[in-house]
């Protein structure tokens, strides 16, 4: 079916999809530049002239990212009020595409959460039951698209913060190579692991928004010149496919993910495909050496929140008391659980026992996964052990939030592109490849989608 | 004379104390298996030095000052107000 619609309709039914949602997708809504943007389109298509593939295509942002002028808050007391100054690179590539942004997303305060649940603006339901939690920390995006608030919606993903809300809601969600995307602009949670990626509910569309939002940027020395990844995505070469038996044997995986998951490799086989068991570090060493690593530099990267030259400041009978005050009064639990952890391991006496040694184990698992990619094309996996918690259930337990990540963190240390797919178990499927090899993980998806 | 800083100074976060849950992840990294030669065989994420953008000043936009002028959280004729800075 099809139907002709002016953007600027178009843009206003989201709009009024997305002020009406009760799943508190919604920190903040730009409609008056949305619907300024769509009459331009609308005028454009009136006078013949052509559009761009993205052009008029109504979007989402996490709430991490700088929009200039917006209200930029990461869903945190401190930064409610918040203007961003500039714009970050990925949103100003999509801008310059066309492509129309009507949201700010909720989201875990400062990426901080498994479960969006960590915000000032209300735990986001799941799209699909909405007693259960949205997922997180890019929970808004992933419920927005699910929902068809939005096209497609662009989260941050630290460590499993796309995948897994996108398995949670049964949309696709992918985490590039690090560096494929700049993160200027992008609040820093731990800089090492931050992926800027889209959630979206084809492949087609994550493949586009990808390639619009690539590319080497000065102001992300990190950042590098990547290929565009080409329209033709049915010509998977895989041969061998590799999965984790640690995943699979651990005592944490629920019994229907297990049999989904060991059911969809019995399909991958029937098509001539070779299916390759691998040795891996036990989950509690993945989440343990992520999470280290990540409570370090977001320990470093909050420092900046004192309230002096911005943010919700807290007077203080000094400047020592204000920067006190001010972080211990609006920072949640959770990021203040974070911001002490970083603190202990960069602190004298302990770097060498427990934030040195993560970094021994993150060159351990980075080098673990060149030697599995020399023998196998792409690793399967689940995005998640279990189903997604209802809402409320993981805030009293952060130790069994922090190992509900077993399955996505480890990627995010290698630094290498993984995709969710709604497909395979009941939240979704990992696929992983080496560093770089973003679009041999899309068209491993694309063959996937066929035969699932 | 050294001073012996606690997580709350550290973190300017008043009476804050190490978690128990996260105490239980550093348990796991003290006790796991290292491997020596891997400290320096992995290079995450280097960046070049013959790759380096130029460093040069940027003057931003007037629309991007007037931003972080309005972000402040106390002003006073055009200037930011902050607690005198006294000296321990």
């Amino acid at each position: 079916m099809s139907k002709e619609i002016t953007c600027t309709s178009l843009v206003q039914e989201k709009l009024g999809l997305l002020k009406q949602n009760t799943h508190n997708t919604v920190n903040s809504l730009l409609a008056e530049t949305a619907l300024a943007l769509a009459k331009k389109v609308d005028a454009k298509i009136e006078n013949g002239e052509e559009i761009g593939l993205l052009e008029g295509i109504p979007f989402g942002i996490k709430d991490v990212y700088m929009v200039q002028g917006t209200y930029t808050t990461a869903s945190s007391n401190l930064l409610k009020k918040y203007k961003a100054a500039y714009t970050a690179t990925s949103i100003q590539k999509l801008l310059d595409a066309g492509a129309i942004p009507l949201v700010k997303e909720n989201c875990d305060a400062f990426g901080h959460g498994s479960s969006s649940e960590n915000t000032i603006f209300g735990a986001v339901k799941n799209a699909i039951n909405s007693e259960l939690v949205g997922g997180g920390s890019s929970g808004g995006s992933a419920v927005n698209v699910a929902k068809d608030y939005t096209v497609f919606s662009i989260g941050g993903d630290t460590g499993g913060s796309i995948r897994q809300p996108a398995g949670y809601n049964k949309v696709y969600g992918f985490k590039p190579t690090y560096g494929r995307i700049s993160r200027y602009g992008l609040m820093a949670y731990a800089s090492s692991t931050d992926c800027v990626g889209p959630i979206a509910k084809s492949i087609e569309d994550i493949r586009i928004v990808l390639n619009v939002m690539s590319g080497k940027d000065v102001r992300d020395q990190t950042s590098y010149v990547s290929e565009v990844v080409s329209e033709d995505l049915h010509t998977s070469k895989v041969k061998t496919v590799g999965y984790y038996t640690n995943f699979i044997e651990s005592d944490a995986i629920s019994k229907e993910i297990k049999a989904d998951f060991l059911s969809t490799l019995e399909k991958i086989k029937a098509k001539g495909i070779k299916v390759k068991a691998l040795d891996f570090f036990n989950a509690d060493v993945l989440v343990s050496t992520y999470y280290t690593l990540a409570m370090a530099e977001t320990a470093s990267n909050l420092s900046r929140l004192d309230g002096t030259n911005y943010g919700d400041r807290v007077e203080g009978k000094n400047l020592k008391d204000t920067y006190a005050i001010t972080r211990s009064e609006k920072f949640s639990e959770e990021t203040k659980r974070r911001i002490v952890g970083g603190n202990q391991v960069l602190s004298q006496g302990f770097s060498d026992e427990i934030y040195l040694k993560a970094q021994n184990l993150r060159n351990q698992i980075s080098a673990r996964f060149s030697e599995d990619f020399e023998t196998v094309d792409v690793v399967l996996s689940p995005v998640t052990p279990a189903n997604p918690p209802k809402i409320g259930e993981s805030l009293n337990d952060p130790l069994a939030m922090y190992l509900s990540d077993a399955y996505t963190v480890g990627f995010s240390l290698g630094a290498l592109p993984t995709l969710t797919i709604p497909k395979g178990t009941s939240t979704g499927l990992q696929i992983t490849a080496g560093k770089k090899k973003d679009a041999e993980v899309l068209q491993f998806s694309n063959f996937l989608n066929d035969i699932l | 004379m050294s001073k012996i800083m606690t997580v709350d100074i550290l973190s300017s976060i008043k009476g804050a104390k190490p978690s128990e849950s996260v105490n239980k992840l550093f348990d796991v990294i003290k006790n796991a298996n290292q491997n020596n030669n891997a400290t320096n065989t992995v290079h995450n994420n280097v960046v070049s030095l013959d790759d380096l953008r130029e460093d040069v000043i940027v003057e931003s936009s007037s629309l991007e000052k007037e931003i972080i002028r309005e972000n402040f959280p106390r002003e006073k004729n055009g200037f930011l107000v902050v607690a005198k800075v006294i000296e321990d």
